[in-house]
């Protein structure tokens, strides 16, 4: 039997602040073990929690970058537990009084995703397992970094819905400057979880949370594992167990961690050390307008205003520095689908093939808007424009100064033409005879060897031409 | 001699802070024997911040403190000196940093004679859960010095300093003052850093000083209050100058006395605060009686919510990053339980079960929620009380100090014991208690003046009056 797969979301992301949540240690990933941690973040006795307020800041984005509210009031609870990762024994989060609440993102296809809430929270620490010595070594290093956790409502149906949202937050979070939403580095954590039920039916299954989950790729092969194993178990009419389980990455399956029975009664309550947070209006208005143009904001800029197909548009916008690019460019020279042409073509293969970033090309984004307007007044072709691009990707320079050393100016008369062009059809007077009897395909080919026979300074335009009056 | 005095003198040179402090920590060795108010004392480091105080003073640079003999709390965090709540868990805890009340001393080279014993991490009323032993009453050592700031309280009574740091989460400043015949001052939460004070119950608890007189409890005040960055709940108000209303004319001030308070009171704790009442009446006081309804429920509110917070403060003594760690145990869970049950001590572990309770999941609305709504009906009915009275009179306690091993073991009538002062914490107001007469059996009684938020001023000056004109008994050791 085929089931619908029911799905909600926790996504853990860690902030971009320079220190902790609670101290002054400073906020960054790796370095030697326990080397950032202090008596506040270590839980020393009689230390007491200070709250970064640059990480109210960026929880407030986040909240904005999704459609949700910003609260005015926003308070801390402790949630106990113990783990030897968590040198208080309880972590300081958002429980009661979330500072973010009822935001949305719409994924593709236009279907609707409520967001629960957004609240901050912080990291515990790590705890390393040396096999060798038989011992199990804490590193508070990650102790107290800020995260924040965003909630989403059970409306996901597919795991190609997650993916995007996923996909979305990612891309959002990081034009807002509040995570890196690096997956493999654990900046951005994705818990999925997942229940099934009948095609049909309004009564939400039991549900089984997925951890561990380093990737977009993985999402999407964990929930369709998930799916497979939830249904053999209905069709063989067993029920599932609420539980937690790893995905397994190199396995493509999930595993128990713990279930429901161990489940832990976290007893919440309000942080008597941190006094609630409060925002003013003004203080809310500040924060938004520090808010920079999100993807999907640009991405209809882009459709709407430079002319370019959606898909390009979501191209460009996917990494921000990657469509801040463009837009620089843009703003210099308003080439924008020849721009997009060549971000797409190859400045994007040129990336590709070196691993780099476009934020280490060797070329400004005025200097890729001289190369479009070349290609676009005719100038060069844009064969030729993709090969400038390619030389200032190398080496640098000057779009025009390549061009012209590299012969790339197209002619612009047509003297000396005709003698090339009647070369090229002695050459290939069979293909020419096919032509004028109806194969119309062969222009085509006759087009690229006379191409070929011009050289780099190959006017297109007056190639085409001239062979049409010959081929008449 | 009052702290006013002591510091003319020596900056005067009539007494040098190396004499003094040598005189204190003298005493004690003759008498700490018997009273055990005091779990370390700090010998060596004592004499030098005397001699290094003396520089400051012949230099003419002398603060308020400089030079003074002071005792500190062993849930205090000082530097280098072990502190250990008197728990067996952090028998051997040497901090690494100040408590910011002490580094406020610090900064002005105050003497810090040693810590002071104390119920362990201050739940207690009797100072005798302490794992070091209890302390004993100077005026009487067949008695209970009262708690948890019974080693602070006893310190000062038998003048092994000449004032002390304590901290008062439900009563455990102006309590143990009361049983041993001093002052007891527990200021408005958020007027002293609780940065470096091992927590019991975070949104109650407050350092306070225990001196010989009103004047002196808010002359070593004016020294440790104020806004503090390492402490979030600390006020923004402007603090100091606390004894700047002493002397002035009190009469015309509205006292008002919540009859609640005197029921449930031994006769002659009840005699002894009504006639504090008539004298206050007899200088121009307006005395009259009020209600708080909602003390009955009082005593249930404090031990739930300081309970629930203490369960989660003890937490973190797990035997993996700090406190006692047990021999036993296999693996995680069994070295957590073992080391937490060989490092608490049973009302700890009382207080920690309870606590935990309160906060389960199913249980969590009918205990712990329902104290929070207590907690707001008193601050409420307080604020009423303050709409038409200046200052509240109650006794400290329903009875002066018992006969030690007496009542402590009767957890149920140990927590009913602290009805008259665990509101004052609850609404986190300021109170200062001080000895209102003697019981037949010579033991003192205290009497409490309760004032609004961040006005200890006036209660220091109300109860400095009472005391200008009342003999304090010395004790004799």
């Amino acid at each position: 039997m085929r089931y619908q797969p029911v799905i909600g979301l926790e996504i853990h992301c860690e902030l971009l602040t320079n220190s902790k949540v609670f101290c002054t240690c400073q906020n960054e990933f790796g370095g030697s073990e326990n080397t950032r941690v202090c008596p506040r973040c270590s839980g020393m006795p009689g230390t007491l929690p200070l709250l970064n307020q640059g990480a109210v800041r960026l929880a407030a984005k986040a909240g904005f970058a999704t459609n949700c509210t910003v609260n005015g009031y926003s308070s801390f609870d402790r949630k106990n537990y113990f783990y030897p990762d968590l040198p208080k024994a309880y972590q300081i989060t958002q429980f009661e009084h979330p500072i973010c609440t009822d935001g949305h993102i719409d994924v593709a296809g236009g279907k609707r995703i409520r967001i629960n809430r957004i609240h901050i929270e912080e990291d515990a620490g790590k705890l390393v397992h040396d096999d060798y010595e038989g011992v199990s070594l804490a590193d508070y290093n990650r102790c107290g970094v800020p995260l924040i956790e965003i909630v989403t409502e059970p409306d996901f149906r597919s795991a190609e819905e997650v993916q995007d949202f996923v996909t979305q937050i990612a891309q959002r979070l990081k034009y807002a400057g509040v995570c890196d939403a690096r997956m493999e580095q654990g900046s951005l954590r994705v818990d999925v979880n997942i229940s099934i039920m009948p095609f049909g039916s309004e009564e939400f299954g039991t549900r089984a949370e997925i951890k561990n989950l380093n990737s977009v790729k993985s999402i999407g092969r964990a929930i369709e594992y998930e799916i497979q194993r939830q249904s053999e178990i209905l069709d063989g009419g067993g029920k599932v167990v609420q539980e937690t389980r790893r995905y397994n990455e190199n396995r493509d399956d999930t595993k128990p961690l713990r279930s429901k029975e161990e489940a832990h009664d976290y007893r919440y309550f309000p942080e008597p050390d941190i006094p609630p947070v409060l925002l003013s209006e003004e203080d809310i208005e500040a924060i938004r307008k520090e808010m920079p143009e999100l993807p999907h904001e640009r991405s209809k800029r882009y459709t709407e205003e430079y002319g370019l197909p959606a898909d390009d548009a979501s191209l460009l916008t996917a990494q921000k520095e990657f469509s801040d690019f463009y837009d620089e460019a843009a703003a210099s020279e308003p080439e924008y689908r020849m721009i997009s042409n060549l971000m797409l073509g190859e400045v994007s293969h040129l990336l590709n093939e070196t691993g780099s970033d476009i934020t280490e090309v060797k070329f400004s984004p005025a200097e890729l808007a001289k190369t479009a307007k070349l290609a676009a007044d005719g100038t060069v072709s844009k064969g030729a424009a993709k090969e400038i691009v390619s030389i200032m990707f190398k080496d640098g320079g000057d779009p025009r100064r390549i061009a012209q050393e590299h012969g790339f100016i197209m002619d612009t008369d047509a003297s000396g033409l005709d003698e090339v062009i009647d070369k090229v059809l002695a050459e290939n007077a069979d293909a020419a005879e096919k032509y004028k009897n109806g194969n119309a395909k062969l222009f085509g080919f006759i087009m690229g060897q006379a191409i070929k026979a011009c050289g780099k300074s190959a006017n297109p335009a007056l190639i085409k031409e001239a062979l049409n009056k010959k081929l008449q | 001699m009052d702290l006013c005095e002591l510091r003319k003198k020596l900056d005067g040179g009539d007494i040098g802070a190396v004499e003094l402090t040598k005189e204190y920590l003298d005493r004690i060795k003759r008498f700490d024997g018997e009273i055990n108010s005091y779990i370390t004392v700090c010998e060596a480091e004592a004499i030098a911040q005397a001699e290094a105080a003396q520089q400051v003073i012949d230099k003419g640079g002398s603060k308020p403190m400089t030079g003074i003999p002071l005792s500190v709390k062993d849930n205090i965090c000082t530097n280098g000196v072990r502190t250990t709540c008197a728990s067996r868990m952090l028998e051997d805890h040497i901090p690494i940093y100040d408590a910011s009340a002490v580094s406020r001393l610090k900064n002005e080279n105050f003497v810090m004679l040693g810590k002071t014993n104390m119920d362990e991490f201050a739940m207690g009323g009797s100072s005798q859960t302490s794992y070091f032993g209890g302390p004993k009453n100077p005026y009487n050592t067949g008695y209970v010095t009262g708690g948890s700031s019974g080693g602070a309280a006893a310190s000062v009574a038998a003048g092994l300093c000449a004032a002390a740091l304590g901290s008062d989460t439900g009563g455990s400043v102006r309590q143990p003052s009361a049983f041993c015949g001093v002052t007891g001052l527990k200021p408005t939460y958020g007027t002293v850093s609780r940065w470096g004070l091992i927590a019991f119950a975070s949104s109650l608890d407050q350092i306070g000083v225990c001196a010989l007189s009103a004047a002196d409890a808010g002359y070593v005040l004016n020294s440790i209050c104020g806004r503090d960055c390492n402490d979030a709940t600390t006020s923004p108000i402007p603090s100091g100058g606390y004894t700047s209303a002493v002397g002035s004319d009190i009469s015309g001030i509205r006292i008002g006395v919540p009859k609640e308070f005197l029921d449930g009171s031994t006769d002659e704790v009840k005699a002894a605060v009504l006639e504090a009442a008539e004298y206050y009446r007899s200088l121009g006081c307006t005395v009259k009686e009020c209600s708080l309804p909602s003390l009955e429920y009082a005593v249930s509110a404090y031990y739930l919510i300081s309970s629930a917070e203490a369960a989660s403060n003890l937490s973190r003594f797990d035997g993996i990053k700090y406190g006692h760690r047990s021999g036993l145990g296999e693996d995680y869970n069994e070295l957590i339980k073992s080391s937490r049950s060989e490092g608490f001590g049973r009302e700890v572990k009382r207080r920690i079960m309870l606590g935990n309770y309160a906060l389960c999941s199913g249980y969590y609305d009918a205990y712990y929620n329902n104290a929070r709504r207590i907690r707001t009906q008193i601050r409420k009915e307080y604020a009423d009380i303050f709409s038409e009275c200046d200052v509240i009179l109650t006794p400290t306690a329903p009875s002066p100090a018992y006969r030690i091993g007496v009542q402590e073991n009767d957890p149920v009538k140990m927590y009913q014991a602290d009805i008259c002062t665990v509101t004052v914490n609850i609404a986190g107001l300021p109170a200062i208690s001080t000895t209102c007469g003697y019981s037949a059996e010579g033991m003192p009684i205290g009497m409490s003046l309760i004032g609004r938020a961040f006005d200890e001023k006036t209660i220091i000056a109300v109860c400095d009056r009472f005391e200008r004109d009342h003999e304090r008994r010395e004790c004799v050791l």
